[in-house]
């Protein structure tokens, strides 16, 4: 895959404690010839090694990993073996979706007597990462740990840039800030009061930066126009400069996927099993950008049913339905837009870098995408962090509003009373909260009801760049669904994946299931399942 | 025996209020075909009371030929603004005509031809001005029927409309082709057996 063939490959095999650890302990007990490349770490239960440091362990470096567990029925802790099972199961999809191959994570179980049976275990799965060859994942730098001197340079550079003296301490962004209201000691003007008078790394304000959901409703409000959300995206980066840890949920699974993909060797595989009536078009100078909606989709599937990736799908049939059959990349990678909101500014620009130099040198003249942080990111955050992207991005709805604007297509009803749910990325922060009510107007729901807070007003979904989600997220979410229930809707219509993600996580409330359950479902496919030729 | 050459002369009539600037449509068809596309052509338009607020009609002929006779019986295109005006022609109408409405002011009851339909009127009003009907209209029936070219549709609205408008006719114009062209794929596609996208 990669040409550093004299690199030893680095195999990771976690066993069980309590069952085949005895038997690898056998095998070096008799000084039987365990491959060199192994590397055995014991733990006490398989069904413990989550997903996400599975992934973390690629992200860092491994070529391949076996997980040697109990077999059904005789783990000590009861699940541990379908945990684990379920768990390589769906990395091997990540694996096959990101180009490695499931086949370098592989779940085995011996019995502590079976040392024999492990060690021709061990041997054919070796031999076989070493036909696979190395992965092909350099571990992402890891940023340096800059001076105290530095970093005050830097951030009064920020200060600077982002005009904080500006704040008039009004607390206009406080009062509306979603996470305040919700009752989170939290406040966009302590941050800045603090940030001006040199408290930027006390516990608080360290808390508060990466609990900020960057929503932007602050600078909607600001009366000095202090971009809030842009600044907090470079504190984090100023953060990530010192020892502190950013607060990266679901083990920093995502976190960990898009580094991986900063690794130019790394050719991901997407677009496998397509339906078969949607049509590509491998030459075409338009291209359909995906996103992460697959990997979203195997990672939440564990717990609740989400399919982000039927978005994607509908956008293509759409795309199809006015005759244009876009090209797809099926070495796509992820736009970036969560390394950088998350603070890492370093991998974000590693992968802004490979995408706009891979689709400049294709030739790509436009490129459409659905979710709305890939729209921002792509059309906007790429020139502003000094890329040159030679080509232009288009919101699938702007693309969608212009057709249907020519006429003769309409809709057919569609038999909910629906309510929307705004992207905070598409709305307040590239302004175009108009655009889907612009589309949701050419829909004919039962009735569509704005919730209360809504437009640039609208509450965000609970959480961004899968950092700091807690309680408050969570009562965020729920008020949100309730404010959605008072409408009388039995709909909520998405705009964003990840809103979609986040409300059917809080209606998973085993108290309150019944009260906060509504249907979800994305204006990509309303529309999708209710157009039509006149 | 007649030496008539049907095929490749177009009648057409516009027809509608007094106002709705018919009688500009039907110059502007005229013009186009004869001082851009290079063919021959007639206008007969209505005269007398109908242009102050009747129906009122265009006719209009389009041939490679020298016209020998100008007024329309058959009309091969009717483009109908008012009810009125298309109870009046409708009877004229073989099934070879090709009829265009603006949806929300005619009722094309059993038409014997192929009928096209257009919100003309709103969409002028969303643009601004209602008067821009019959520009919409224009590029409707070049789009639909290719009376005349694209081009020469264009070049005479901006030569034709007041000063200072053109733009937004020229707009207005494009609205009603892009229409157009959107009606005949999507009778394509129903044709096809595609009507959504699931389906």
């Amino acid at each position: 895959m990669n040409n550093n063939d004299t690199k030893p490959l680095n195999i990771l095999l976690f066993v069980c404690n309590w069952g085949a650890h005895a038997a690898f302990l056998t095998l070096q007990d008799q000084r039987r010839p365990i491959p060199n490349e192994i590397r055995m770490v014991r733990t006490p239960c398989t069904g413990r090694i989550d997903r996400a440091m599975m992934i973390k362990a690629f992200a860092k470096g491994a070529d391949g990993m076996a997980v040697v567990g109990c077999e059904p029925g005789t783990c000590r802790y009861g699940s541990g073996t379908a945990t684990s099972q379920r768990n390589t199961e769906d990395v091997q999809k990540v694996l096959d979706i990101m180009g490695l191959g499931g086949e370098r994570i592989r779940f085995a179980t011996f019995l502590p007597e079976q040392s024999e049976e492990l060690l021709s275990f061990l041997q054919e799965f070796s031999s076989q990462i070493r036909e696979l060859g190395p992965a092909g994942i350099q571990e992402a730098p890891v940023v340096p740990v800059s001076d105290a001197q530095t970093r005050k340079q830097e951030l009064q550079q920020l200060v600077e840039t982002y005009d904080i003296h500006a704040c008039q301490d009004c607390g206009k962004c406080t009062s509306a800030c979603p996470l305040a209201l919700i009752g989170k000691p939290f406040s966009p003007r302590a941050i800045a009061s603090a940030v001006i008078t040199g408290g930027i790394h006390a516990e608080g304000v360290q808390e508060n930066a990466w609990s900020c959901l960057t929503c932007g409703i602050c600078y909607e409000r600001c009366p000095s126009a202090v971009n809030f959300p842009a600044f907090i995206k470079e504190l984090r980066h100023l953060y990530r400069q010192t020892e502190l840890p950013g607060r990266e949920v679901h083990g920093g699974i995502f976190h960990s996927l898009m580094r991986s993909q900063t690794s130019p060797d790394i050719v991901p595989n997407r677009w496998t099993n397509l339906p078969e009536e949607i049509r590509i078009d491998p030459q075409s100078p338009i291209l359909y950008f995906g996103g992460c909606a697959p990997y979203y989709d195997i990672f939440f599937g564990k717990r609740m049913e989400v399919e982000t990736n039927q978005i994607l799908l509908d956008s293509l049939r759409l795309l199809n339905f006015f005759d244009v059959t876009p090209r797809l990349l099926p070495d796509e990678k992820c736009c970036g837009h969560d390394l950088l909101w998350s603070g890492d500014k370093e991998n974000f620009m590693r992968l802004a870098q490979l995408n706009v130099d891979k689709l400049n040198d294709l030739g790509i003249e436009t490129v459409i995408t659905t979710c709305p942080e890939c729209y921002h990111t792509l059309h906007t955050t790429y020139a502003e962090q000094g890329l040159k992207p030679n080509f232009k991005v288009v919101h699938l709805y702007d693309f969608l509003e212009e057709q249907l604007d020519k006429g003769a297509v309409g809709f057919d009803t569609f038999p909910h009373e629906i309510t929307f749910q705004d992207s905070c990325r598409l709305g307040r922060i590239e302004g175009r909260v108009d655009l889907p009510r612009k589309l949701l107007k050419r829909l004919k729901p039962k009735a569509f009801t704005e919730m209360k807070e809504s437009g640039n007003a609208s509450v965000c979904c609970g959480n961004c760049a899968w950092t700091g989600c807690d309680a408050y997220s969570k009562a965020m979410q729920v008020k949100r669904l309730e404010q959605a229930h008072a409408t009388g809707s039995d709909m909520v219509v998405t705009a964003c994946p990840k809103c979609q993600i986040h409300l059917k996580c809080a209606m998973e409330d085993p108290y309150r299931r019944e009260e906060l359950s509504i249907e979800l479902m994305d204006l990509t496919s309303v529309i999708a399942q209710t157009i039509r030729w006149e | 025996m007649s030496t008539k050459k049907a095929h490749n002369q177009t009648e057409i009539i516009v027809t509608g209020f007094g106002g709705q600037g018919i009688i500009l449509a039907g110059r502007i068809l005229g013009m186009a075909a004869s001082l851009v596309d290079k063919k021959e052509s007639t206008l007969v338009q209505a005269y007398g009371p109908e242009s102050r607020g009747g129906a009122c009609n265009a006719q209009v002929i389009i041939s490679d030929t020298p016209i020998h006779y100008p007024y329309v019986n058959t009309p091969k295109i009717l483009v109908a603004m008012s009810q009125a005006g298309y109870d009046k022609f409708a009877p004229f109408l073989t099934p070879e005509s090709i009829l265009l409405v603006d949806q929300d002011l005619v009722n094309p009851e059993d038409a014997v031809c192929d009928s096209f339909a257009i919100p003309a009127t709103r969409m002028a009003e969303n643009l601004g001005n209602k008067m821009m009907a019959n520009i919409i209209m224009i590029g409707f029936c070049t789009a639909i029927t290719g009376a005349i070219s694209a081009d020469a549709a264009q070049a005479t609205i901006s030569t034709s409309v007041p000063k200072g408008t053109e733009e937004k006719n020229i707009k207005a114009y494009s609205k009603g082709y892009d229409y157009g062209r959107s009606t005949l794929k999507g009778r394509e596609k129903r044709a096809a057996g595609q009507t959504g996208v699931m389906a």
